[in-house]
């Protein structure tokens, strides 16, 4: 150290020396601007304008929002979005809290159980398609056999647009559960042992053992995987596409199908595709927020 | 208020067998501290007791009431866990109170309960903090109340203060004391730690290898060891231990036993040797001593002898112990005990 530092008053810091740690920071800063703030800014301007992709884009302010908000089309793709999101993430995450809580002993058949289970998640979507036309087949798929056997009528499945979506929830849950079993077997498997033999010798039963130790002891992953989770439904798209782009009718229409459509089937409907992407951006935005306001207090962290 | 009696247990890991025919009786009120080296499976009796782990085989009773099949919280007993198995999620209060809650204690009555125990450990203003803001002590102490506060017939403490760190380990070590005799309940406590059973324990059960090597107050164990294995696990630094010629007999004597000495002095074992190293502890000073190619440990209140320098080392009689060819103990009124005495 110099004499002339010893002589600065404390908390004294050269223009170089302020400025320095954001040089440092500069440039994950402009690789984030480019390609994460960049994009957003630019899909919120673009929502208000009018393009087709091939013309220059004209200004036309809120027209955009008026027409999709206006069109049950729009509405509709939003309720199904929500149905979509309910189900795979109530219903996916309780059974995948099941099905670890199952097989939590590590023993040969509940390894390869748990190993069985994660493989829908590794195997493209697309390559599957085809297995699950077969299962959901109408007239001789598995499911309607196993509908009969037991002397209920057969369904048409990804067919009617009564029971599209129920469809499309059974192909996520499908694909989902293995991996939420696994993540949440092993939080589990992190619970310290004592904790349940505590619980054993102040008779807890397995009821209170699971509210009162497990779900609080795996609280953030469980708080992880219902943020990821929802994220993820609200953004769903390849099943859809690949089962039943969208139909029959618009009954498994969801809100990225919809943007997907008005942007490169309809032509020259890119300003609706944008407004409804800043709509989706915000629907997962307030939901995340919520998530936070409501839940991350009972969320226990070590 | 309640012994316990063990009767031809039998514990197995797979194939690996821990305990095999055990039989043992922990008396009603004692401090009994079950100790030995790793893996000796004191822990293993212990969880036995609070049905954590059940035997394989045999019975337990409390009290001449046989507990061997009920589930761990109808046995009256309470479990201090070696890192305390605080519940981390709920209060220092819902921790203690958990095990009310699901015997369906009523409110009113499990508020006093809690107030009272918690007062008497001493965490009484701190019953709605969470565990982890609290210290390892303090932990300690709940762990002690959520005990306590079940009113058990029995307290079974896993190594209970080994987390903690020497100087909290002694004033906890004084306070459980003061707990049994205000209690005067039964208390089962597994310690590796000599001087925590020498200390805090009416009684000490002595384990090796699944095998009880001697049950006995402090003091019998220390000074009247039944064999070679608990003369040498009991002291510090260990008990000399020294074979005759071509033979699997030994003897042995306690390192504060001996008597230094430069001229020799009248003893009835004498040895001259050489002072190969000094340590100077304060109070007292300990000598390693070499002679006839053995090496003897000297606890000693002189500090005046040096390093490298000729002594003469000196047993009375009484002092020595001997141990026949299977580690057992020869006591004076064994026929063999003169004859060996005679050699020395």
């Amino acid at each position: 150290m110099t004499d002339k530092s010893i002589a600065r008053p404390a908390g004294y810091k050269t223009p170089w020396e302020k400025l320095r740690p954001y040089i440092y920071i500069l440039p994950a800063m402009f690789f984030l601007a480019l390609f994460t703030v960049y994009p957003v800014i630019d899909m919120v301007i673009r929502s208000f304008e009018k393009w087709n992709l091939v013309a220059t884009p004209t200004w036309v302010g809120l027209d955009n929002y008026k027409y999709i908000f206006n069109r049950k089309e729009f509405i509709d793709a939003i309720w199904h979005t929500v149905t979509y999101a309910i189900f795979v993430v109530g219903l996916g995450l309780s059974l995948a809290t099941l099905f670890a809580v199952w097989l939590s002993k590590s023993t040969f058949m509940n390894n390869l159980t748990r190993t069985v289970m994660f493989m829908p998640h590794v195997i493209a979507l697309l390559s599957v398609a085809m297995v699950w036309a077969w299962i959901m087949n109408k007239n001789n798929g598995l499911l309607n056999l196993v509908l009969n056997f037991f002397g209920l009528p057969s369904l048409k499945w990804a067919d009617s647009s009564d029971t599209a979506m129920m469809s499309i929830i059974i192909v996520a849950l499908w694909k989902a559960i293995g991996y939420n079993t696994m993540l949440i077997y092993a939080a589990i498997q992190n619970v310290p042992a004592e904790l349940y033999e505590a619980a054993d010798l102040d008779n807890a039963n397995s009821v209170k053992k699971f509210f009162k130790i497990t779900l609080p002891m795996i609280s953030p992953q469980m708080f992880m995987l219902l943020i990821t989770a929802t994220t993820g439904s609200f953004r769903v798209f390849d099943t859809v596409r690949v089962m039943t782009h969208g139909g029959p009718g618009t009954s498994t229409q969801v809100l990225v199908y919809y943007i997907y459509k008005q942007a490169f089937i309809l032509n020259g409907k890119v300003g609706y595709a944008f407004a409804a992407a800043v709509v989706l951006m915000a629907m997962i935005g307030v939901l995340t927020l919520a998530y936070f306001r409501v839940l991350s207090k009972r969320v226990h962290y070590q | 208020m309640a012994e316990i009696r063990f009767e031809d247990i039998t514990k197995k890991f797979g194939d690996k067998v821990i305990l095999d025919r055990l039989n043992l009786s922990i008396e009603d009120g004692s401090f009994t501290v079950m100790i030995g080296p790793s893996g000796c499976g004191k822990t293993t009796l212990l969880r036995i007791i609070a049905g954590i782990g059940p035997q394989t085989s045999g019975k337990v009773y409390l009290d001449g009431e046989d507990i061997s099949g009920l589930p761990p919280a109808k046995r009256n007993v309470a479990m201090v866990f070696q890192n305390y198995a605080i519940y981390p999620t709920m209060t220092v209060q819902e921790n203690i109170e958990f095990g009310l809650k699901n015997n369906k204690v009523p409110k009113a009555e499990r508020e006093r309960l809690v107030k009272e125990i918690s007062e008497i450990v001493g965490i009484g203003d701190m019953l709605n903090r969470k565990p982890s803001t609290l210290s390892g002590g303090q932990r300690q102490r709940i762990a002690l109340a959520r005990a306590m506060v079940k009113k058990p017939k029995v307290f079974l403490m896993d190594e209970p203060l080994s987390n903690l760190d020497a100087k909290l380990r002694v004033s906890m070590r004084t306070e459980l004391i003061e707990l049994h005799n205000r209690l005067k309940t039964t208390f089962v406590y597994v310690t590796h730690d000599q001087t925590e059973a020498m200390s805090m324990g009416t009684n000490i059960i002595l384990m090796n290898k699944g095998i009880i090597q001697q049950e006995a107050t402090p003091s019998v164990i220390y000074h009247d060891p039944d064999n070679l294995f608990t003369a040498q696990f009991i002291g510090s630094p260990q008990m000399n231990i020294i074979h005759f010629d071509d033979s699997a007999v030994c003897y042995g004597f306690r390192p504060e036993k001996v008597h230094l000495t430069n001229e020799p002095g009248q003893y009835f074992y004498t040895r001259r040797g050489t002072i190969v190293t000094k340590e100077m502890l304060g109070s007292e000073t300990i000598y390693q001593v070499r002679y006839a190619g053995n090496s003897v440990m000297v606890k000693s209140l002189e500090d005046t002898f040096e390093q490298d320098s000729e002594v003469y080392v000196g047993v009375k009689q009484k002092n020595i112990l001997l141990f026949d060819e299977n580690e057992m103990r020869i006591r004076p009124e064994d026929p063999r005990y003169d004859g060996w005495m005679q050699k020395l």
